[in-house]
């Protein structure tokens, strides 16, 4: 195995199955240790609260960041507060992909 | 399959329906960056066979390319997939005696987006059939899309424009599913905490920015519950 090289052959099956490993070890790993395993209740009550939090740390940096750097000024983040607002007032699932998709193509005419 | 299993099925999957169109363009994606990485038709199919994780492949796609240490491979997996263990946990109790090999299996079919629109409706039923027709449904049906599109950009990879900025729509379903949960002061705090430390932290390595701003919004949202229940007690 070389640096710079594209992994090739059995090296590259191996890692597949170590990032699978990494994968699937975290995804499954409360769900299949089960009622053997108890958390907390605080830990339990503050866990609600990741999905929210993973959300945003998911979205905010393709809305607030330009090439790496922060640039509150872009069509990205007016696309997205743009569907967040469509999809709070409509109920129509399409309309939020409609209008963000729509902001983010005229901005390029 | 009993009655409470396929109703519980029925429901799952008309509340995943609409955010699963965000799944599509995520997947082209995936699949033409395994294809331009320099992996072959086999491969890529493979590696979204054995790891069916969007943004573990993605990640991990920049290392392979360049013939990263294996370790440096896994580890940099594994941080982008942290946010499985808080899943994970917050979902245990709905599984409580479940058959392992369809704890197994849930595992291997935990996305995001069945988490987001089913944690808690899981969290609340007392029917145990209903939660595994709940999960199962949507997650299967998650796993056949991704497999189906994902396959479509492998093979379509030389054709797709480059420059529609598909991907985009894949923020913009996530941000769909912050609106119900921004109905709660709290949540709104956690989720404005997560991604604005998320954007500041952007520079530590291996992506830990992320988990540290995760770890931050959850604990400025949980601190905010607790302020607030104080505060009506008073």
């Amino acid at each position: 195995m070389s640096e710079g090289q594209l992994l090739s052959g059995g090296w590259l099956w191996l890692a597949f199955g170590l990032i699978a490993l990494a994968t699937h070890v975290p995804r499954g790993s409360f769900i299949v240790a089960g009622s053997r395993v108890r958390l907390p209740e605080a830990v339990q009550r503050a866990l609600r609260y990741a999905p929210a939090a993973a959300l945003a740390s998911l979205v905010a940096p393709d809305m607030l960041l330009v090439g790496g750097a922060f640039d509150p000024f872009n069509l990205k983040l007016l696309a997205g507060l743009a569907a967040f607002a469509v999809a709070f007032r409509f109920r129509n699932p399409w309309l939020p992909f409609l209008v963000g998709m729509a902001i983010v193509w005229l901005g390029r005419l | 399959m009993n009655d409470a299993f396929r109703r519980g099925a029925r429901e799952g999957f008309r509340a995943f329906l609409p955010l699963s169109v965000g799944l599509v363009p995520w997947a082209l994606v995936t699949g033409v960056a395994m294809r331009s990485t320099g992996l072959s038709v086999l491969e890529s199919v493979g590696m979204n066979l054995i790891v069916f994780a969007g943004t573990a492949q993605l990640g991990t796609l920049p290392l392979i390319g360049a013939g990263a240490p294996l370790w440096l491979i896994m580890v940099t997996a594994l941080v982008l997939n942290l946010r499985f263990v808080i899943f994970s946990a917050a979902l245990a109790p709905a599984f409580e005696r479940v058959p392992l090999f369809q704890r197994l299996l849930s595992g291997y079919l935990l996305v995001d987006g069945v988490f987001a629109i089913g944690a808690e409706r899981m969290l609340a039923s007392q029917d145990r059939d209903w939660r595994m027709g709940f999960f199962l449904a949507p997650s299967v049906y998650a796993w056949v899309l991704w497999q189906v599109f994902v396959l479509c950009g492998v093979l379509g990879a030389d054709a797709l424009p480059k420059d529609w900025s598909l991907e985009f729509m894949a923020t913009i379903a996530l941000i769909t599913l912050l609106v119900p949960i921004a109905r709660a002061r709290p949540m709104v705090l956690a989720a404005l905490v997560g991604g604005v430390a998320t954007v500041l932290l952007r520079d530590m390595p291996l992506k830990l920015g992320m988990i540290a701003g995760i770890v931050l919004g959850i604990v400025a949202g949980f601190a905010a519950e607790r302020w607030q229940a104080r505060r009506e007690a008073a």
